[in-house]
């Protein structure tokens, strides 16, 4: 796999989906901006629903945080604005062959201090986030250490100032993506072994270099980083700030205090569509919501009769199109359609009671039986209305004499109980980490352990056992077709063996699939040249402000 | 005069009450559901990581030794660093930050109160039972009967979104940035001399603390109209009036010394309750106090913050009433004993 991504073409439509541009109107609205300055001048406000908690990228699996570090620091490659395809950044050309990694890097990169960026610079960073035995370790370093980088490196070496060498533990396609991650930006070596607050301040060979950070009222100040390689920045000044409500920020965003917003909810979409200076931008999103049956725990589950049975009588499509007021499309299996391992030929179970019943008589519940569906409360990107879902499910189920009694929970709380188990179904979902088909289909369905003699499921207290497997499904075709393809280079073959796999996991239904939500922003007229990206972004340098 | 040993005692009350408020907080956070560890680990995270987590947080550690731990540095002022609102800052330099947003809007939400509700209330007891009076009066009421989650969403749709003339949240525009000097926008904005940013940090406090200010008039302008029209009664003030003095005079100078003294306890219960009304005003209206950081903390599981500021509110609380109790003695030194 070299330079750019070989599917750039393919997912070509993504393109046409996803770069929602906004064409520029010259109006009287530019009041409020402070003027002029920079290399397009202007200032761009970036609108959002929660302020950063820090500035550090390997303290966090936050997107509220990854939105501001993207402007500030580089990966060593990126993610190409609004796809979900990869782009050179501080690596400038690479190559993979089984385990071993080359990446030949950018001569012409500096820090915000001035520094130059070098092989150390990523050794250092690496060591960082997940080498214990580095003397300036990061103690609290998240969990994408070892998700993304730990579990697969074996070693980092640098051949010169400007080529890495990295030895993976064992083939591993994704590797690539993982690079282009938020949490694997580039940190200075001299910061790293130094008492550099990187919570609160921040160094990086990015476009934009931070100016101010203002805890006391949800704001942040970017100016542009005059070292950096590359385009841009187009404005003079870049804010991030935080307006919590959802109405009070669109409400913002009509009323010319704000340039761009996002996490609109359906409410908020109509404000923003409803004004005439300012309009609706929407993505393709990398996400799924669904619903889990925890095998583990619930012995009708097991059958795959009954969990069929509560796919056909789940009306998905309602759910999409009335609950979540079309800012979703809904779901048939678990890639979502932006990424290649997403079989096409696949298609939603239509809601269809006669089938549902008949499966269910056939796998002797006939008389139906009940279950606890277990929810968060608070809307989420990839599931909108969490509560008013669970009552459609509930009332869809009754309708086959299953009762349903619906435990919903705080999301912290949620995640706890869910993640001991103690589930016996749940609204789940998940936003991409890497834009790869693993992603969803090795980490969110693989036990990673054995698959025990004769059963499709595992013991949620297996030792070992992938808790984000939260169905505890352990389906041994399914299981080694991912894993296959998880060490498959070949893009092409990778892609069959996830369509295969895809069948399998749409004909088992170890979820119910409900649905791909969209990315949805509301961007002033005063804005030219953004895109809404799903992943890697928001891609703010490129942006112009009238 | 008032003693210092009065004052002396009653700091030293202070420690039994931060100690039971510290306990019952702690106690509160362990027993309720959530799990920091697993909040702080994330969805992605392996049962594996989320133990390591929960060791590096001492959270493993038997419940007695963490309430030990906890009491022994809260004891030292040490609140150790937030989990998840600011990670890894200490919480004691969050509180620096977001402590003095919410005294400012307390401030001037109860001087809003007593710069109307005082009149009114004395306006209300010498007029009594005219139409100034019952229009007072029911003004009062609705004004104590309308919750903050009402009235504050209400002005913003009128005057934000209506009419458009003051901004909907926030306490300053995005275009102002001012150096926190006292933590009071207000204040710091006139030390930077920027009058542009005074004035938007004015516009954006306005709501908030016309808000704040109606609910604490409404309370202080009742209590003084019936405090006052108890006084007026009184045998002195028909003797002041029998010795030739003006009614005016008489009702400034005898009444309202002696009315005072039950609305001081008001104002100082009242200044209580602005700040825990804070926690309501500053999520409508967006404004980063201690009131929207407590709700956050509490959200995301952060215990050091959410005990430190629990702490800190009961603190200010008994402080203000020892305020109160040291204004009565000097209104009427009869109290102390």
């Amino acid at each position: 796999m070299a330079g750019n991504d070989s599917q750039l073409s393919r997912r070509s439509f993504l393109k046409a989906a996803g770069s929602a541009t906004v064409a520029a109107t010259a109006t009287s609205s530019v009041a409020g901006c402070l003027g002029g300055g920079g290399d397009g001048g202007g200032t761009l406000r970036y609108g959002r629903s929660a302020h950063s908690d820090t500035l550090d990228p390997q303290n966090t699996t936050s997107g509220e945080v990854s939105k501001v570090t993207n402007q500030i620091y580089d990966g060593l490659i990126n993610f190409t604005p609004g796809e979900a395809t990869l782009e050179k950044s501080l690596a400038t050309d690479w190559t993979m062959d089984g385990e071993s990694v080359t990446l030949q890097l950018r001569e012409d990169a500096q820090f915000d201090d001035g520094t130059d960026f070098t092989a150390d610079d990523f050794i250092a960073t690496y060591r960082r986030f997940v080498d214990e035995d580095y003397e300036y370790h990061f103690e609290e370093s998240s969990v994408y250490g070892p998700f993304t980088l730990g579990n697969w490196i074996d070693s980092v070496e640098k051949d010169g100032d400007y080529t890495l060498n990295i030895t993976l533990t064992q083939p591993y396609a994704p590797f690539l993506r993982n690079l282009a991650m938020f949490a694997a930006v580039v940190m200075s070596k001299d910061d790293v072994e130094s008492d550099f607050n990187f919570n609160q301040d921040a160094n990086g060979t990015g476009p934009f270099q931070l100016d101010e950070l203002d805890n006391a009222n949800g704001r942040i100040r970017l100016t542009p980083n005059d070292n950096y390689w590359g385009d841009g920045p187009q404005v003079s000044e870049l804010l991030f700030i935080e307006r919590g409500q959802n109405s009070t920020r669109a409400q913002a965003l009509v009323e010319e205090e704000l340039e761009i917003i996002d996490n609109l909810d359906p409410d908020t979409i109509s404000t923003v569509e409803d004004a005439d200076n300012a309009a609706v931008e929407s993505g393709q999103g990398i996400n799924i919501g669904y619903m889990v049956f925890n095998q583990s725990r619930v012995e009708a589950f097991r059958d795959t009769r009954v969990r069929q049975a509560i796919s056909y009588a789940i009306d998905t499509q309602s759910i999409v199109e009335e609950v979540y007021e079309g800012i979703a499309t809904d779901a048939n299996q678990p890639c979502p359609p932006a990424l290649f391992g997403h079989n096409p030929d696949i298609e939603a179970y239509p809601q269809d009671l006669e089938k549902a019943k008949s499966l269910l008589e056939e796998a002797g519940y006939g008389d139906g039986f009940s279950f606890q569906l277990t929810t968060f409360q608070n809307a989420r990107g990839y599931n909108p209305a969490p509560l008013p879902t669970a009552e459609t499910i509930r009332t869809n189920l009754g309708e086959i004499g299953i009762t349903v009694e619906i435990d919903d929970r705080q999301f912290g709380d949620y995640l706890t109980y869910t993640g001991e188990g103690r589930h016996d179904a749940s609204l789940s979902g998940w936003y991409t980490d890497n834009a790869d088909p693993d992603n969803f289909m090795y980490v969110l369905l693989h036990p990673q352990v054995e698959s025990p003699e004769g059963q499709d499921y595992v013991d949620w207290g297996t030792e070992g056992f992938n808790t984000s497997n939260r169905a505890a499904w352990a389906n041994e075709e399914y299981m080694s077709l991912v894993e296959e393809a998880q060490r498959t280079a070949d893009q092409s073959s990778r892609e069959d063996l996830y369509h295969e796999a895809a069948q399998i996991a749409h004909d088992e239904a170890p979820w119910v699939y409900i649905d791909y939500a969209d990315e949805v922003r509301g961007v002033r007229e005063n804005v030219s040249n953004y895109t809404v990206s799903a992943i890697g972004g928001p891609h703010l340098h490129l942006v112009e402000v009238e | 005069m008032v003693s210092k040993r009065f004052i002396a005692k009653r700091l030293l009350l202070l420690v039994p009450v931060l100690f039971g408020v510290a306990t019952v907080v702690f106690a509160i956070l362990h027993l309720s559901p959530g799990d920091p560890a697993l909040t702080i680990a994330g969805e992605r995270a392996s049962q594996a990581y989320v133990e390591q987590v929960r060791s590096n947080l001492g959270l493993d550690d038997p419940l007695w030794e963490q309430y030990v731990r906890f009491l022994r540095d809260t004891a030292a002022l040490d609140f150790g660093q937030s989990y998840q609102v600011q990670r890894g800052t200490a919480v004691s330099s969050i509180l620096v930050d977001r402590l003095p947003i919410t005294i400012e809007l307390a401030i001037l939400g109860q001087i809003a109160g007593l710069l109307f509700g005082l009149p009114l209330g004395i306006l209300s007891a010498v007029k009594k039972d005219t139409f100034t009076d019952h229009f007072t009066r029911i003004g009062a009421l609705a004004g104590i009967s309308v919750p903050i989650y009402w009235s504050g969403p209400l002005l913003i749709l009128l005057f934000a979104q209506i009419f458009g003339i003051l901004p909907t949240s926030g306490r300053i525009s995005s275009s102002y940035f001012v150096d926190s000097t006292t933590g009071l926008i207000l204040v710091d904005t006139l030390l930077e001399g920027n009058l542009a940013a005074f004035e938007s940090a004015a516009r954006h406090l306005l709501m908030p603390v016309v808000v704040l200010g109606v609910y604490s008039m409404a309370f202080i302008s009742r209590m003084m109209r019936s405090s006052m029209l108890e006084v007026i009664r009184m045998d002195y003030m028909r003797t002041a009036r029998a010795k030739g003095q003006g009614a005016k005079i008489t009702v400034m100078k005898h009444g309202l010394r002696n009315a005072f003294i039950p609305v001081i306890t008001i104002i100082g219960i009242q200044f209580g309750s602005l700040l825990g009304g804070s926690v309501l005003t500053e999520t409508v209206f967006e404004i980063n106090g201690i009131g929207t950081l407590l709700v956050s903390a509490i959200e995301r599981s952060d215990y050091p913050v959410v005990q430190a500021t629990v702490l800190v509110f009961a603190f200010m609380y008994t402080l203000v009433n020892l305020f109160v109790d040291i204004t009565y003695s000097i209104l009427d030194p009869r109290i102390e004993q």
